[in-house]
């Protein structure tokens, strides 16, 4: 069952200018889904179509299993979001910018002290959210997001502008709420390893078009494949030999030698057979790729 | 209900806003210059001489110096503050993303303009009448002897409030259309100076949805004895909204 799926998205600014290409996103109910592409891959442009802040061109919607256009004001009930830079009335303090929301979505008056203890600004009294700083904001954001107690979160690029430690109390405070309240999260960013610690699924784009999706589990899948093993020895030519005569594939990459993955026995026969010919062996190792060089080769 | 709960909401962040003090500010400026004028020389309602209402003499002085031009650009500024105010903060995509229909959006916010000019209109005319009171009551010790035209007070003020609608609607339509806060100050400016140039000059002037306001005061010349600018207010106070309606919901881009 998905909270969001698309069916063959496409977008152009202008009518010319094609930036989202048949995109088939499934975010699963229940998970922390990880959007995930270079800047300007059209992951905002995506998010915003989501949120109906841009008019659809080609395709479909559906969010909770209904069509976003016919189910506008449904869907948005259940849903809270933050697209790219904060948005905040700066005037204001968080306490009044919240009660702006608060009339909205008519929820208690006491859910704004809730939401400001979780995202740690219920101390900022009446300072203006214009002296905030642009942590202090994008936290304000994410409770504003919270304020109606959503059953989905979209948030765009949320760790924009934190330190680490508020970045790390972001991914903790999502976790939480997936865990403990069964939200799904469809959170955006240019990173992988900010967001890898953190999503159960993920969605690869770039230039506008989705080239990777599924579970973690699957991307780690796709790691181990592009693991390889690397042997370096003194004598290059000699070793090709070896490597010929038991039929395994490898390529030469300056003084070493990469092939697949081989087995732990044939390991240990080619290294008997290279010694056993006078050649010295340097290193023997298994390259395992990590998961952001996945993204960069993927993202090329 | 739900266009109640988006007033309250829109009305919210006028708080501590400019347009709020701008309301306030604008409201009360004339009248407590005539205050302080008839304090500093001593002087009452009584100063207007032989007219027949000093009240009535001392409403039309005090409206006079606001309608010609401090009326029309402090609906100019505050219209544009209000509207602009999504804009200013990149808070387009957060109401957008609210549950509301976008015609409840579109109305709260106009509502919540029409409501700040019934309170610049509510300040202004506190400022007046305490600026007739106060006098009386240090000078002569006593509140002013002549009846208070009750009826004339409240006709004025429902006609200059008509007057506004055109301007605040052309302003609404600017301030949504142009993210940049200039344009909507600059054009209501620009028609504003080129309506005041025009308004003793052209017998036409009457096109122009800024000159009902100082018509108002100025009295329509003989020229224009056939045109009814409160009409002419009215429609084009419809034709703006109707513009402003259909070219917000039509905006392909939500914020």
């Amino acid at each position: 069952m998905y909270s969001i799926t698309t069916n063959n998205l496409t977008y152009r600014f202008n009518g010319k200018e094609t930036v989202l290409s048949d995109i088939n996103l499934q975010v699963p109910t229940g998970s922390i889904y990880g959007f995930l592409g270079p800047n300007g891959a059209g992951k905002t442009t995506t998010l915003r179509l989501i949120l109906g802040l841009l008019k659809k061109q080609d395709g479909e919607i559906n969010i909770f299993n209904q069509p976003f256009e016919k189910n506008r004001i449904d869907i948005l009930r259940k849903t809270g979001s933050l697209i790219e830079s904060p948005s905040l009335y700066a005037h204001l303090s968080a306490k009044e910018n919240l009660a702006i929301l608060q009339k909205v979505y008519q929820c208690k008056h006491s859910r704004i002290e809730e939401v400001l203890k979780i995202v740690g600004l219920e101390n900022t009294g009446k300072k203006s959210t214009g002296k905030f700083s642009l942590g202090m904001k994008q936290r304000l954001s994410i409770a504003i997001a919270l304020m109606h107690e959503p059953e989905l979160l979209i948030l765009d690029e949320p760790t924009n502008g934190l330190d680490p430690n508020g970045i790390i109390e972001m991914r903790e405070l999502l976790k939480q709420l997936n865990k403990d309240l069964g939200m799904t999260i469809l959170v955006s960013s240019h990173l992988l390893a900010e967001i890898e610690k953190m999503v159960t699924h993920v969605g690869i784009i770039n230039k506008g078009k989705l080239i990777f999706q599924g579970t973690m589990g699957e991307l780690h899948e796709a790691q181990h494949q592009q693991s390889f093993m690397c042997f370096e020895t003194g004598n290059v030519e000699k070793s090709k030999e070896v490597l010929k005569t038991n039929g395994i594939q490898f390529q030469q990459e300056g003084s070493q030698l990469h092939m697949p993955v081989l087995e732990r026995e044939l390991i240990a026969s080619i290294n008997k057979q290279l010694v056993e010919q006078d050649i010295k062996v340097y290193q023997i190792s298994i390259v395992k790729n990590d998961l952001e060089s996945i993204f960069i080769d993927l993202v090329k | 209900m739900q266009l109640i709960n988006s007033i309250k909401s829109e009305w919210l962040k006028t708080r501590k806003s400019a347009a709020s003090w701008l309301c306030l500010i604008g409201g009360l400026f004339i009248p407590l210059i005539f205050l302080i004028g008839f304090l500093y020389n001593g002087e009452t309602l009584s100063t207007y001489g032989e007219v027949e209402n000093v009240w009535t003499a001392h409403f039309f002085q005090v409206w006079q110096s606001m309608v010609v031009f401090l009326l029309p650009m402090g609906l100019i500024l505050a219209t544009s503050l209000i509207t602009q105010m999504e804009f200013r903060n990149n808070t387009w995509k957060q109401l957008h993303t609210t549950p509301q229909p976008y015609y409840v959006i579109f109305w709260a916010k106009f509502i919540v303009i029409i409501g700040m000019t019934l309170q610049f209109f509510f300040y202004f005319n506190l400022g007046f009448l305490l600026s007739g009171i106060i006098p009386s009551l240090v000078v002569d010790k006593q509140l002013p002897d002549a009846t208070f035209p009750y009826s004339q007070f409240f006709t004025s003020n429902w006609k200059i409030f008509v007057t506004c609608l055109p301007v605040l609607a052309l302003q609404f339509l600017i301030s949504l259309r142009f993210k940049n806060f200039l344009v909507p100050i600059g054009v209501g400016l620009m028609l504003l100076v080129a309506t005041l140039i025009l308004v003793g000059n052209w017998e036409h002037v009457y096109l122009s949805p800024f000159s009902y306001s100082p018509l108002t005061m100025m009295g329509t010349p003989e020229t224009m004895k056939d045109i009814n600018i409160y009409n002419w207010s009215c429609y084009y106070f419809i034709t703006f909204m109707v513009i402003s309606y259909l070219m917000y919901i039509r905006k392909a881009e939500k914020g």
